[in-house]
């Protein structure tokens, strides 16, 4: 997107996407005839601004002064592009452009372009998406962008700056970028956030400053659940750590299965009816289904903002969002309150992008709480040095104990041929107390395992699903009504899943794969219905590596901590 | 000491698989484009219609558009790279579209080594402009990036001054005839006389019908252009080679 440079008659440079006179603002008089990048401009306004200081003893000159400053200073690039030069707005025709927005304020368009860009950074791309789901033209939405530009609700920046001698992408924070010529001399291109959509020092952010939240709400929360004694232990710091004007993140650590997300809804609720913007971000969007429904069912009458990849509607309003880390990114500085599920993730732990994108989504003085059962080591070092607080939810709501791994040894395991000895009968045993998952530590062992089943049990019903498998929610569906006796997958389902009864068995447990926390996730499929609260966990491998070490200690120091504290029987 | 040797592991593997390039077009294979992309999308078993480029049947010279007379008649030959589908057509979107003009750097070798073996040496290499304001507002000109990679591998000189007057309505979403005459006139040549005898490369991305190189050509013609040979990475496929379920 390109803007055209303007005076005024008080002989200040602005901008302005359009060149028509209607549109622009009553009091500018010249314009350059040429619409430029916002990087170009940006520079061009610190210069004239340092001329202006220092120019301020004589103001009789400055019009023609700045004007032609401006043009030696562009024309000193020596682009291969048409004659710069100054155009005067036609004085006769100066209607009051805020008149006309006036109309338009009164209009339902306007109400909804305002509710659905508050707190945003959008591109070009993301406000086409919007004019085409408000059924307007991209130039309507261009005008009110522009609107709140000039009232200063809102800015325009360049996606990609120049700092130093670097350059940084305004939207993600990368500063690992892709330079190219272009015909204004060096640009650049950001590939952290391209899946997004594009960003260069070319192509322009809309960066809305206003908060998603007017004021104080009277939100009804109605739980469907009541807090355990462990949870409600939790929700109190939880609520502490909110009201508390010294620490601003925290760290939610919380077994497998414990009902970590609930914890937050109280603390939700109040931060709502205090007019504070929530947000509940996760890395990948079945994180993100599954919540939805919850979320909703508890705030009955309030629209919560449902943000994937794959939602069709890209566009809400609310001052509740539930949302990925990428869609997090089309947010600024938006959230008095965050609560981060799943911070040990893909792809977001180890994203820089997606990281810095949670970081400025957070308003200044928010409140950041991470939620996981697998902490990072980062985040495990931040709380042992005092940056975040720690809160711990160590056992189930049903006060049973999370299942503790087996290991087989077995030497079996890489090449799928067929499921003899002695675990072969284990897989039966487990049959015998609920579907079997499997657990396979790359795609290609999915379907040889398939087939190695169905030759070893005749009759079963077994499936198998990863990552690029086009039939996967279909599976998974059935997975969940218990309509498979072994499922195959890769780590696809190591998470943010309930699977009533299910047994798991983990096979190569020792591929470098499967690190503490994919085992501890895997492990915690077991035993998380009221109904089905016991199970087997069996890890298979040809030796003990030290994740398998670590996942149990883990699961062994949770069940211990819990069982001090009188939460489990 | 076990990081240290983690890390040591994965110095070593850099520099041994140093010149293990991924596939461009698939990002799996073996770079700079596996034996699956060439034969998905290179079609090195297919013709290419002189007149416009597009990919056909071994036994034919023409397409039946150009054989009905349907096609471009400035130029001396067209060709092209490969099929403008899947992955390759992925490709040259992200060099246009995702403003990444650095990702033709991969291909530069494997294309100028395929262009000089079908086309005859010329004097100079021109590349179909963009429109001022369109150019303005991407920064740069994909078929120039392309053209430039070409000069840079072989040392054919880039030609200038061509320039597209109006900025007409998209190709994309017109039918052949509407294409053939949406372009009339668009270019004009800056300085006729130094065309004038010249032979020349005439470069884009994707050519369909080859009406965009036809007017263009057209304009070269008009200042005297010699010979003039039409060449972009993608073409289209002769309809009657496209499977009824595509």
């Amino acid at each position: 997107m390109l803007f055209f440079l303007t005076l005024n008659k008080d002989y200040d440079v602005s901008f302005s996407p359009f060149q028509e006179k209607d549109k622009l603002d009553s009091r500018v008089i010249s314009y350059l005839n040429v619409p430029l990048p916002l990087g170009i401009i940006e520079d061009v306004l610190e210069r004239s601004l340092k001329r202006q200081l220092s120019n301020q003893g004589n103001p009789k000159k400055k019009p023609n002064e700045i004007k032609n400053q401006i043009l030696n200073y562009l024309n000193n690039f020596e682009w291969d592009i048409q004659e710069i030069i100054w155009k005067e707005v036609n004085k006769d025709f100066c209607p009051d452009p805020s008149l006309e927005l006036d109309q338009d304020r009164k209009n339902k368009n306007w109400d909804a372009f305002n509710q659905r860009v508050l707190g945003r950074q959008l591109s070009k791309g993301d406000l086409q998406v919007l004019a085409r789901e408000l059924r307007l033209k991209d130039e309507e939405i261009i005008t009110f962008a522009q609107f709140n530009v000039e009232q200063g609700k809102a800015k325009w920046l360049p996606s990609v700056k120049q700092i130093n001698r670097g350059w940084q992408c305004q939207r993600c924070g990368e500063t690992d970028l892709e330079e190219w010529p272009s015909i204004y001399g060096s640009a650049a291109t950001c590939g952290s956030c391209a899946s997004i959509g594009v960003s260069t020092s070319l192509t322009v952010l809309y960066r809305d400053k206003r908060s998603l939240l007017e004021g104080p709400l009277n939100v009804s929360f109605r739980p469907h659940w009541v807090l355990t004694e462990a949870q409600q232990r939790a929700s109190e710091q939880v609520d502490a750590f909110m009201k508390d004007t010294y620490t601003e993140t925290a760290l939610l650590w919380a077994a497998c299965g414990a009902g970590k997300t609930e914890v937050c809804f109280p603390a939700a609720a109040w931060a709502l009816n205090q007019g504070k913007s929530v947000l509940f971000a996760a890395p990948r969007q079945d994180v993100i289904h599954d919540i939805a429904p919850r979320l909703q069912r508890d705030f009955p009458d309030f629209t919560v903002q449902v943000l994937t990849g794959t939602n069709t509607v890209k566009f809400q309003a609310g001052g509740l969002v539930l949302a990925t880390t990428h869609q997090v990114l089309r947010f600024w500085q938006a959230f008095d309150v965050i609560f981060m599920d799943e911070m040990d993730a893909f792809p977001y732990h180890g994203s820089r992008a997606l990281e810095w994108g949670l970081k400025n989504a957070l308003r200044q003085g928010g409140k950041l709480l991470y939620l996981t059962a697998t902490p990072s080591q980062e985040g495990l070092n931040a709380v042992r040095e005092g940056e975040m607080a720690l809160i711990r939810l160590p056992a189930r709501y049903h006060r049973n104990p999370l299942p503790v791994p087996i290991w087989i040894r077995s030497d079996i395991l890489s090449e799928p041929n067929g499921c003899r000895g002695k675990w072969g009968k284990q897989i039966s045993l487990l049959r015998r107390q609920g579907p079997v998952l499997v657990f396979v530590p790359k795609i290609s062992l999915v379907n040889p395992w398939i087939e190695s089943f169905k030759q070893t049990f005749p009759g079963w019903r077994i499936e198998g699903s990863y990552s690029s498998d086009s039939g996967r929610s279909i599976k998974i569906k059935n997975l969940k009504l218990g309509q498979y006796d072994i499922f195959v997958s890769t780590t696809i389902l190591e998470r943010g899943i309930t699977l009533p009864g299910i047994q798991i068995v983990v096979l190569g447990a020792d591929h470098p794969m499967f690190d503490e926390r994919a085992l501890v996730q895997m492990a915690g499929r077991v035993g998380r219905t009221r109904e089905n609260p016991r199970g087997e966990v069996i890890f298979l491998s040809q030796k003990m590596t030290s994740a398998m070490k670590t996942a149990v200690q883990w699961i062994e120091e949770q069940n211990r901590y819990a069982l001090d504290l009188g939460l489990i029987d | 000491m076990k990081g240290l040797w983690r890390n040591a592991v994965r110095i070593s593997q850099v520099l041994w698989y140093k010149d293990e390039q991924a596939c461009v077009f698939c990002g799996e294979g073996h770079g700079p484009i596996c034996l699956t992309c060439r034969m998905n999308y290179l079609r090195p078993e297919l013709r290419r219609c002189t007149r416009c480029g597009k990919l056909i049947e071994s036994g034919q010279l023409d397409c039946l558009d150009c054989l009905a007379g349907r096609g471009p008649k400035q130029l001396d030959q067209v060709t092209a790279w490969g099929h403008y589908s899947g992955g390759m057509k992925e490709f040259i979107q992200r060099i246009k579209f995702k403003s990444q003009p650095n990702l033709i750097r991969e291909i530069s070798r494997p294309f100028s080594d395929w262009a000089i073996s079908q086309l005859p040496v010329v004097d100079g290499i021109v590349a179909v402009p963009m429109h001022m304001s369109r150019l303005a507002e991407r920064g740069f000109n994909q078929a120039e990036v392309i053209a430039s990679a070409l000069h840079w591998e072989l040392g054919l000189p880039i030609l200038s001054g061509v320039e597209r007057l109006e900025s007409r309505s998209s190709q994309v979403l017109l039918s052949r005839q509407e294409r053939l005459h949406n372009l009339t006139g668009a270019f004009n040549v800056r300085q006729p006389e130094d065309y004038q005898g010249k032979s020349v490369w005439l470069i884009d991305d994707v050519t369909t019908t080859g009406s965009t190189l036809e007017a263009v050509a057209e304009a070269l013609r008009q200042c005297g252009t010699k010979e003039i040979y039409g060449l972009c990475l993608a073409a289209g496929l002769e309809k009657r080679l496209v499977p009824l379920s595509e």
